[in-house]
């Protein structure tokens, strides 16, 4: 395969990834809001999606893809808050506003401390792939 | 970026007459330079920006500088 035949297999594998996975997305939204299915019906695919962004991501990172900026704490912070907002009102809209009758205010606590900590994990995810693709970079740079 | 506009989107008439001044056919030229002869047409065409490895590696095949191959005194 010379360069540019892998150039365009490359693209190509890029778009059909990013169409399994919105599709697999669209499903996972369907089957929730539409069939009003529960989390251990598809769970299979919530797993195999997280876990697949999860490591995206982080690959990104370290390989370079994502140019990596020197972010503050305070900048850090303000993602995650930014993070926690969103993934807040995402439960929120699917436990009390989707279904009737909704999730008490514990219930709900209970729903939220989960969206906090894997919002926590998958930050920390980040910031340590970010952190080793630099130092790797740095050092193929200084060879 | 007159320049970078020109060398992607404008034939690139300057390999050709190189190749064709060899007397190298695009597949001969292609299998020197280990790509297919597609990659080396499209080249030609303007439709494929090479690598600066592969720009090199056709420099050093037909006897060029870069400069002869892909640079363009006239523009800026």
């Amino acid at each position: 395969m010379d360069e540019r035949s892998k150039q365009v297999a490359y693209k190509i594998m890029a778009i059909m990834y990013l169409l399994t996975i919105l599709s697999m997305q669209a499903i996972v939204l369907y089957r929730q809001f539409a069939l009003g299915q529960e989390l251990r019906d598809f769970e299979d695919l919530a797993i195999i999606m997280t876990v697949n962004s999860l490591f995206l991501i982080s690959a990104l990172l370290y390989f370079g893809a994502i140019s990596i900026r020197k972010l503050s704490i305070k900048s850090i912070l303000l993602i995650y808050l930014l993070l926690v907002v969103l993934g807040s009102a995402f439960t929120y809209v699917k436990y009390n506003l989707v279904r009737s009758p909704g999730l008490s205010f514990m219930e709900l606590f209970d729903k939220l401390i989960i969206v906090f900590a894997i919002l926590g994990i998958m930050m920390f995810f980040f910031i340590m792939f970010s952190y080793l693709g630099k130092r790797r970079l740095d050092k193929e740079i200084e060879d | 970026m007159e320049y970078l506009y020109y060398i992607c989107h404008v034939e690139n008439l300057k390999l050709k007459v190189a190749r064709v001044e060899k007397s190298l056919s695009q597949q001969e030229l292609a299998d020197l330079c280990e790509v297919t002869r597609q990659t080396i047409g499209l080249i030609e065409k303007g439709k494929y920006n090479p690598t600066l490895n592969l720009c090199v590696k056709i420099a050093k095949v037909l006897d060029l500088t870069l400069n002869d191959l892909f640079w363009d005194e006239n523009k800026k």
